[in-house]
């Protein structure tokens, strides 16, 4: 067990291929991912990284695993907060289950680092991001809190 | 020798819904039986009252008091599960329905436990929250409850 870590479960009526699209598509994240998008060729060893919306890089790593879809793991080091940076790279693991007409998501965010100000961090957003996800996908709207990056950042 | 814990489970989830409706959905039968496995809740939600949580077959599933009630923000209750032998720790569940938004509510379940538990029941919880606050939120915005089975009791008490 890491030194850090947040785990969060959410269920949500899709298909787990639905899901997945969701979470890796840009067309997608932009409408509940605070128009973030994840740029990469999804490819296990390629480069990973979820890019805000004004073109900086909010955060980077690596594809560790990938088994479409049920579970991807990345590397994750944050790009744009010099706090969160110097703690160097956390791993990201989304683990997807199908169950009955739903699908279980499982998203774990750990760092060997005591007190980690990152997966403090996330661990605020992830509920966010992943509440607004469901919200998209069962209404086909997401919560207004997550359809933009905020304007003080 | 059993690890003992007073971990707390934290579920924070956001909900398009105004928190009074969040607040009816957490307290009234007709809804808490589409969503909290089947579950009914009896009470009148005054500080000091009891309250209770029955499973379909009418059997008491929970047991306790109101500590807090301030609808439609903030409801404390006492946690006692009433159909094992040995006696568990009670322990406090917390709601807190917070507006952040137009038609927006963040919603936090704290189930804290200051009388050390067995750790491995904690699992019950862990598991069990995300599954009963994902129905709560489906409920609540598409009108449709979810389709989940209730899970098998922790096997060691």
């Amino acid at each position: 067990m890491a030194a850090s870590t947040f785990v969060y479960s959410i269920y949500i009526r899709t298909t787990p291929e639905k899901l997945w699209d969701a979470l890796t598509k840009p067309e997608f994240t932009r409408t509940y991912w605070c128009e973030c998008w994840p740029d990469s060729t999804w490819e296990k060893g390629a480069s990973w990284k979820l890019m805000i919306p004004d073109g900086r890089v909010g955060d980077s790593g690596e594809i560790v695993e990938i088994d479409k879809p049920r579970k991807l793991v990345v590397t994750w080091r944050n790009e744009f907060r010099p706090e969160l940076h110097t703690e160097g790279y956390s791993r990201c693991t989304y683990e997807l289950e199908a169950q009955g007409d739903m699908t279980k998501l499982i998203v774990k965010h750990e760092i060997d680092v005591e007190k980690s100000k990152l997966i403090e961090a996330v661990s605020g957003g992830w509920p966010a991001i992943l509440s607004s996800l469901k919200s998209l996908l069962e209404t086909g709207d997401a919560l207004e809190a997550t359809k933009h990056w905020p304007k003080d950042k | 020798m059993t690890e003992m814990t007073t971990e707390s489970t934290v579920y924070v989830i956001y909900i398009a819904a105004a928190p009074e409706k969040v607040w009816t959905t957490l307290t009234s039968s007709e809804f808490t039986t589409q969503y909290f496995f089947g579950r009914s809740v009896e009470s009148d939600w005054k500080k000091g009252s009891p309250w209770i949580l029955r499973k379909p077959d009418g059997n008491v599933d929970v047991s306790g008091k109101v500590r807090e009630s301030d609808p439609p923000r903030k409801l404390v209750v006492t946690w006692n599960i009433d159909w094992v032998e040995t006696k568990l720790p009670e322990c406090i569940v917390t709601y807190d329905i917070e507006q952040t938004g137009e038609n927006l509510v963040r919603l936090t379940m704290t189930e804290a436990h200051p009388t050390p538990i067995p750790a491995n029941l904690l699992e019950g919880g862990r598991k069990g929250w995300p599954m009963i606050l994902s129905g709560l939120k489906s409920l609540l915005e598409t009108g449709k409850p979810l389709n989940i089975p209730t899970p098998e009791p922790p096997k060691e008490i």
